[in-house]
């Protein structure tokens, strides 16, 4: 008899995994069963909390841990998984990145999150600080409906840690019952700002994007760490824009755009288009792409470092990337989803304003992806001289 | 044989673990931390070396500016919240009918029993240039409503939030000086305003401090409903710190400006109280009780 562990057994094919991971699973219980008092002891000696176990497709873990940002995934979809494979989802959700990475960071290691989708820049200091977990891309065969070109992006080439879940851009809304010429580009954001719309405008309640505003439409590199440029954004923010800034809004989609608070504010694609569709009176609102330069924003699906429950977080990430649910994901969020074809599929599910959805690729090639640099505190001091001068 | 009897600040043994563990340690690792430094980009705070450099980084124009647009939102909010609601204070106490003070304690209380961040936007909605009130004010010939994002909104929303925090230990204070005390002011000839500033108020008077500290400190570090009302015009202090944790992820700095800003807080309420000490002394001085002179009586 050859000494192989595998077990052989008469199935259909459809029902292999199922088989193999109930297999598997009462295997796990009964080692459970017996080392479950060792562990347990051995948990308690690791105060820093051990790093997750490998995911090697094994059986899955009962439960998953998602800690995401506020809405960010349509219920059938997180109900699919549970019926479908099995653990149960708990949910949590954070406000900022910050956010999420202070609570991973404090908790060394005890957080028990496995999912989390942090954004794009921040996706190098999670690396650095230890945070995520190297996938296993053979548990993610999905991978494959993500379009190319959001995957492979700046702040990791490979894939090694993370996925897109949803990418988005900025631009802006303006209302044609009071600006009745036509804006374009961040230039004309600006004049609108210091005429018409004089008081009655919105930026985003981001560092980033104020002083963003001023890059783009001046043909200035946003990652920009030459001190002349940021002094020359910060004089003309400070004494040009800010006087006229009614508010800093980070949402206008969720209040200000359906209840027309401004006549013109900057907002995300997808947040822009909610209010639009929420406003009694859409026809007057405008969305404008910013141009001639603009950003590139992707939230990532990846997993903790320290995942409690890594094997569930890898089928969690296979099931989510199912092309299946590309519709009803980018139907409740409102934003790209970088699956492939999901613009035909938009389209014929009869989804509206996917102009603020999709774009060219002559604007995909306007938009720039961010980065975390030095000139992080000078962007934060800028942007509170510009809420302390617009206060004023 | 005496019982064996366990010391009296027992009692207060409970409180004393809570607010060492849940509010004087972290205070304490504020503080620590504000003598530390961010050690790189994708650090928050380091401590192994130790110095007063954000101290100095704190001291800013911007920081003073806003610390100074800040503490005027909260002494006008304060203001607000004493004089209107002195009034509803003393009438509950004094004027309305002691079987109805449940209830108006409850009335009172019943903002509570929602969200303030949900009560802050709801007046968000209400105060939209075409919400309601706007409309309704069109609607009878009033020109468009439009103080959303300006500071009368602030202040409408500051006094809103925080007018219970100014009635309550106002209502707990006029009702304590008592109905004998007044009964035997009038009976010693004083009349009704007499009575209110020479026996009312000044027993009055640590409830009203009470309810002033409790509306201005937490208002200091407010920058939720001043925000949502009032946009730009709404900025806080507590925002430039919050910014500092969260956008900047600069700990040390941050830290910085919360311990500074404890400190400005402590000072401006110590520099407002002397000074309502020193407004009060004409009227201390009147009110003064001679007590040593009986000789004239019996001479």
């Amino acid at each position: 008899m050859p000494a192989n562990d595998d077990v052989r057994i008469l199935a259909s094919r459809a029902s292999t995994p199922l088989v193999r991971r109930e297999l598997s699973r009462r295997g796990f219980l009964a080692f459970a069963a017996g080392t479950g008092t060792t562990m347990f002891l051995a948990a308690c000696t690791t105060p820093g909390g051990a790093p997750a176990p490998a995911a090697t497709g094994g059986a899955l873990e009962n439960a998953l841990s998602i800690y995401t940002w506020g809405d960010y995934d349509a219920p059938e979809v997180l109900e699919g998984f549970t019926a479908d494979l099995g653990p149960r989802i708990t949910l949590d959700s954070y406000g900022s990145n910050e956010e999420m990475i202070a609570k991973l960071v404090a908790a060394k290691g005890t957080s028990g999150y496995d999912i989390i989708v942090p954004t794009g820049v921040f996706i190098p200091q999670l690396i650095e600080n230890g945070l995520l977990y190297k996938l296993n891309r053979d548990l993610i065969p999905n991978i494959e409906h993500v379009d190319e070109a959001y995957l492979g992006r700046v702040w990791d080439p490979d894939n090694e840690y993370s996925i897109c879940k949803a990418w988005g851009t900025t631009g802006f809304v303006y209302d044609k019952t009071v600006i009745t010429r036509e804006l374009k580009t961040w230039s004309d954001f600006l004049d609108a700002a210091k005429n018409e719309a004089s008081g009655r405008t919105a930026v985003l309640d981001d560092p980033v994007e104020i002083t963003g505003i001023y890059y783009w439409a001046n043909g200035i590199d946003w990652d920009t760490t030459d001190p002349a440029e940021i002094d020359a954004a910060e004089k003309y923010l400070l004494e040009e824009l800010a006087p006229h800034i009614a508010a800093f809004d980070s949402y206008p989609g969720g209040a200000a755009i359906p209840q027309a608070t401004h006549v013109l504010m900057q907002a995300w694609n997808g947040d822009a288009r909610i209010g639009i569709m929420e406003s009694p009176d859409p026809d007057r609102w405008q969305w404008v792409l910013g141009s001639p330069a603009t950003e590139l924003w992707m939230d990532n699906w990846a997993i903790s470092a320290s995942a409690p429950h890594p094997e569930a977080a890898h089928a969690f990430l296979n099931y989510v990337l199912d092309p299946e649910w590309a519709i009803a994901q980018i139907d409740y969020i409102g934003y790209h989803t970088g699956a492939k074809n999901i613009e035909a599929m938009a389209r014929e599910a009869g989804l509206e304003l996917l102009d603020m959805v999709f774009f060219t690729p002559e604007q995909l090639a306007t938009m720039q992806d961010g980065e975390i640099n030095e000139a992080q505190a000078r962007n934060v001091e800028i942007w509170n001289k510009i809420k302390a001068a617009a206060g004023a | 044989m005496r019982k064996a009897r366990l010391p009296g600040f027992a009692l207060a043994i409970p409180a004393w673990v809570w607010l060492a563990t849940f509010f004087i340690a972290p205070v304490a690792v504020v503080f620590y931390y504000s003598f530390g430094y961010k050690p790189g980009l994708f650090g928050t705070h380091a401590t192994d070396r130790l110095s007063l450099d954000r101290y100095v980084e704190v001291l800013t124009p911007t920081f003073f500016e806003t610390f100074v647009a800040t503490m005027w939102i909260a002494l006008a909010g304060t203001a607000l919240c004493l004089v209107i609601g002195g009034p509803v204070a003393y009438w509950m106490a004094v004027k309305a009918p002691p079987s109805w003070r449940g209830l108006l304690l409850a009335l009172v209380l019943v903002p509570f029993w929602t969200n303030f961040l949900v009560r802050t936007i709801g007046w968000q909605v209400i105060l939209a240039p075409e919400g309601w009130m706007s409309q309704a004010a069109q609607a009878i010939g009033l020109p468009a409503f439009d103080i959303l994002y300006t500071r009368t909104a602030v202040l409408l929303g500051v006094v809103y939030n925080y007018l219970p925090l100014m009635i309550l230990p106002l209502f707990v204070a006029f009702d304590r000086v008592g109905e004998p005390l007044r009964e035997a002011s009038r009976d010693l000839g004083a009349n009704r305003l007499r009575t209110f500033w020479r026996v009312t108020l000044p027993l009055a008077q640590p409830g009203i401090v009470v309810g002033m500290l409790l509306v201005y400190i937490p208002l200091m570090g407010d920058y939720i409903t001043a925000t949502v009302l009032g946009g730009a015009k709404g900025n806080m202090v507590g925002q430039m710190v919050a910014a500092q944790f969260q956008t900047a992820q600069n700990w040390a700095l941050g830290s910085a400006m919360a311990v500074t800003l404890v400190i400005v807080i402590v000072l401006s309420a110590a520099v407002v109280g002397g000074l309502c000490w020193l407004g009060t002394w004409p009227l201390r001085r009147a009110n003064r009780v001679v007590l040593d002179a009986p000789e004239e009586v019996t001479a």
